[in-house]
């Protein structure tokens, strides 16, 4: 009786400690590695909900220009976040129709983070009537082996309205940083774009470059450690005497790097790049932990497959860096090597023309259903048809102009 | 700054060398009221004046009419009807290892205050006040109101004056038993505005004093400069004070305990309530989205027995959150809430029901003035700080992450004659979450004052 009674407790806390055990697991797993491969899944299109109060919707459509927060919480399957913060973005793509939004979860709940990710920014694909630069071209950054965001599309609802086709773009943060260089103990800044700046020395003053340069990580440090380095490479940058510029301003920055990301825009006819037709914009900057080098990295590539002819050599006079580097042969043959393995790679297989279709394919029917884009379903399947001829035509394009330039030199 | 301290330096000096009272007035009398004395100071001080009028020492019926200068200029124009002119000045010398927000710095000189007024009665029917605050460009009105007392059970009141919540809030900043208020008097009692008040004294020897009025908002205290910041509008506050004992000989006889309310209408926006230590340091900054009503509840306790005295009380206000939740539905309110417990001994015996403004023996008067010691402990909260993980600085976070802070705080006044008091405190501050307040990296830290203060 008695034994019979202890087995029957026994069964009894089993039956509890399994329930406990899965309870627990749940949340654990629902914010797993798997999680996250699935929300950024390229073959796939997300659904994700805001749920903001309907006071501070109609105060960010109207404050659309200010970088205000207010809150928001969000859902994804199953997962919901509450109090995270949501603002409006973006430069010239900022509209009250279609909100461009950053999403923080660390904003009012300190550590919080959505499978792992402190922040994402929802793009509204407004600039971009194929609604698929960015996502293509950050797609060919990967595939050429260089950082990028992890990115994905989704449908956005805000209090259960569609607000029609977005991009989800993963934050140039540490958690980026980690996952594509191994290490982000460094100093991360955001390009600020403050008017034309083409890698000329902009003086003593710590300001021009304060007010270009966000920083991203070791925000509350000193302006002379966050800001000298960077007036530094730039001063070297400008310095006159070429025989020792190389060596001295290659300790400020990575040169091949930097010629390899300036390839892959120029290959990709971004014209508001690196070699920007209105200077430098649209990148990242990171000093390398315990040094003074910096390198690139890309960001909001919507500006790129401009035109199909696009120049290899596109404002590259007007960029002081690209200009010197590209004077030392070694450089610019990087530089050459760098066009064509991304040319080759992007007709290998037809890759760059089979991402295309399969890209429109994925979001032609979101995009028909999306009433608040800027500019028809028809000039979207234009936009389409244009970006396929680009990717079968670009490869042989810019191979050409590296043998004419070659040949010109012989 | 240097410039402040040579004046407090030579007010000080002037004030220590005024003449003994014997000089300018003439008997001994009984102590006269200053102003925004407790109400039960207030009282008891009428009713001393009212018959210091009538009568001096030897008994004689004294001159209605004319000019007088006993603790202050007064002017009389027959009998119930004077015009008594005021003044107030206080610095403080303050020292902390948090920072200060005046200069950002340890320790500063501060001109705390610098009023001037004029209050007295008309026919002994209405009392009046006019006081202001110089350099005061904002608001350089402080009590501004005229009292109809025809019947103690039923007077009324109109103008700008305290609303009638909080003991500690209610006493004058001149009788104060600490240089600061408490932190709940500061931060969460309304404080001043505009409005009409009844008031008066029911029951048996009026053993219950109460108070009722309306105001167009709900005081200074909550209010902030920040546009998008809200306060109460519309307020109905009511008080009500018992003396259970107050018609016997019994040493409870002073023991007094009471409720008081408000009600304010709260626009949407957010809360102007702020958590700042008592160097105006902010230690939790207001974002929760508020809209609905305003509560406010109080209790306070005071007993004097002798030479010494308790007082304690607790606040709770509540601002309701009428669709403020992100999908528009409502959120729990904020809440705000705290509670001091002090108590004083005038080791130099003087009682202190009575007031220690007039020592028994003041300096150079035979005597070395009055000295009294005194300790407070007190705790205020804002939000949550239980460590909910729900809790988030959200303006539109259900459970709102809150601080709190305690402090300790250790007094000795010394009421050198009528007119001076200086007052010196040494001050334990905790807070909770320290990051959210002047020394991040440091929960407890200690803070000095010294007040010198000439009032007449």
């Amino acid at each position: 009786m008695t034994r019979r009674l202890i087995d029957r407790l026994r069964l009894l806390g089993a039956a509890i400690a399994a329930v406990i055990v899965v309870a627990a697991a749940g949340p654990a797993t629902a914010q797993s590695t798997d999680d996250l491969d699935a929300f950024f899944d390229p073959n796939t299109i997300q659904e994700l909900r805001l749920t903001v109060n309907t006071r501070d919707v109609r105060s960010l459509r109207e404050n659309f220009e200010q970088d205000t927060y207010y809150t928001a919480d969000l859902q994804w399957r199953n997962i919901r976040v509450r109090n995270a913060g949501i603002r409006s973005r973006g430069s010239a793509s900022r509209n009250p129709t279609k909100l461009g939004l950053r999403v923080d979860f660390d904003r009012y709940v300190g550590g919080q983070k959505f499978l792992g990710l402190k922040s994402f920014v929802l793009k509204n694909l407004w600039q971009d009537g194929s609604m698929m630069h960015e996502r293509v071209a950050m797609a060919f950054f990967a595939r050429m082996g260089q950082p990028s965001s992890r990115e994905s599309f989704c449908r956005l609802y805000i209090n259960n309205e569609f607000q029609g086709l977005y991009l989800i773009v993963e934050s140039v943060d540490n958690d980026y940083l980690t996952r594509t260089l191994g290490e982000n103990d460094g100093y991360l800044y955001s390009y600020q774009f403050q008017g034309p700046f083409y890698g000329e020395y902009l003086g003593e003053d710590l300001e021009p470059y304060k007010s270009r340069f966000q920083p991203q990580s070791h925000e509350r440090e000193a302006d002379v450690k966050l800001y000298a380095p960077i007036h530094d490479f730039w001063r070297e940058v400008n310095e006159p005497d070429d025989a020792v510029w190389r060596e001295r301003v290659e300790q400020y920055v990575d040169l091949q790097q930097f010629m390899t990301q300036a390839a892959l825009e120029g290959f990709l006819a971004e014209n508001d790049g690196l070699l920007g037709g209105n200077g430098m914009n649209n990148f990242f900057l990171y000093r390398l932990a315990g040094t003074n080098r910096h390198r690139f990295l890309p960001w909001d590539k919507d500006a790129s497959f401009l035109v199909i002819d696009y120049s290899i050599f596109q404002w590259s006079d007007a960029n002081v860096l690209f200009r010197r580097a590209f004077a030392y042969p070694d450089l610019r043959e990087w530089y050459f090597q760098a066009l064509e393995a991304a040319a080759k790679s992007a007709a290998e297989d037809n890759w760059l023309l089979n991402e295309v279709t399969r890209v429109a394919e994925l979001v032609s029917a979101v995009v028909e259903e999306d009433t608040k884009k800027p500019f028809s379903t028809e000039a979207f399947y234009e936009s389409v048809e244009y970006m396929k001829e680009f990717a079968q035509l670009r490869t042989k394009l810019v191979l050409q102009q590296i043998e004419e330039w070659r040949r010109s030199r012989r | 700054m240097k410039r402040q301290r040579i004046h407090l330096a030579v007010i000080a000096c002037a004030l220590c060398a005024l003449p003994p009272r014997s000089v300018v007035g003439q008997e001994a009398q009984p102590p006269v009221a200053q102003t925004e004395r407790t109400d039960a100071e207030k009282e008891g001080k009428e009713e001393g004046r009212a018959e210091a009028q009538k009568q001096d020492g030897a008994g004689r019926v004294r001159d209605d009419w004319g000019f007088r200068w006993e603790d202050h200029p007064t002017f009389r124009f027959g009998p119930g009807t004077r015009l008594d002119l005021r003044l107030r000045l206080q610095g403080d010398l303050r020292g902390s290892e948090a920072s200060i927000v005046e200069d950002g710095e340890g320790a500063s000189i501060d001109v705390a205050r610098r009023r001037i007024g004029i209050d007295g009665e008309i026919l002994n029917i209405f009392d009046y006040q006019v006081e202001s605050e110089l350099g005061d460009e904002d608001d350089p009105w402080r009590d501004v109101y005229v009292n109809y007392k025809q019947f103690k059970f039923a007077e009324l009141q109109a103008g700008k004056f305290k609303v009638p919540f909080s003991l500690d809030e209610n006493t004058s900043a001149t009788n104060l038993d600490f240089v600061y208020r408490s932190r709940i008097g500061a931060l969460l009692a309304p404080g001043r505005d505009r409005g009409v008040m009844a008031h008066g004294r029911l029951l048996d020897r009026g053993i219950l004093r109460y108070e009722l009025g309306w105001f167009a908002e709900d005081g200074s205290n909550g209010r902030s400069k920040s546009t998008d910041r809200v306060h109460g509008e519309s307020t109905w506050a009511g008080r009500a004070l018992v003396q259970p004992f107050r018609s016997t000989k019994s040493p409870l006889s002073d023991l007094a305990v009471g409720l008081a309310f408000t009600r304010s209408d709260l626009p949407a926006g957010v809360t102007g309530i702020r958590g700042r230590t008592d160097f105006d340091a902010a230690f939790w900054r207001p974002t929760p989205f508020v809209n609905g009503t305003r509560r406010r509840f109080g209790f306070e306790g005071r007993w004097r027995p002798g030479p010494f005295s308790v007082k304690s009380e607790y606040i709770r206000l509540q601002d309701e959150r009428l669709g403020q939740g992100v999908d528009d539905s409502n959120l729990a309110p904020f809440v705000a809430s705290g509670w001091y417990v002090s108590g004083t001994w005038a080791v130099t015996g003087e009682q202190k029901a009575e007031g220690l403004d007039s020592p028994r023996r003041p300096l150079f008067q035979g005597g070395f003035g009055a000295v009294e010691l005194a300790v407070r402990v007190e705790r205020i909260r804002f939000g949550s700080v239980s460590g909910d993980p729900l809790a988030s600085d959200s303006p539109r976070a259900d459970v709102i992450l809150g601080n709190a802070e305690r402090a300790w705080t250790f007094g000795v006044n010394w009421y050198v004659n009528r007119w001076i008091k200086i007052q010196t405190n040494l001050v334990r501050n905790a807070i909770q979450f320290p990051e959210q307040g002047p020394l991040p990296s440091q929960p407890v830290y200690w803070s000095r004052l010294i007040r010198f203060q000439f009032s007449m």
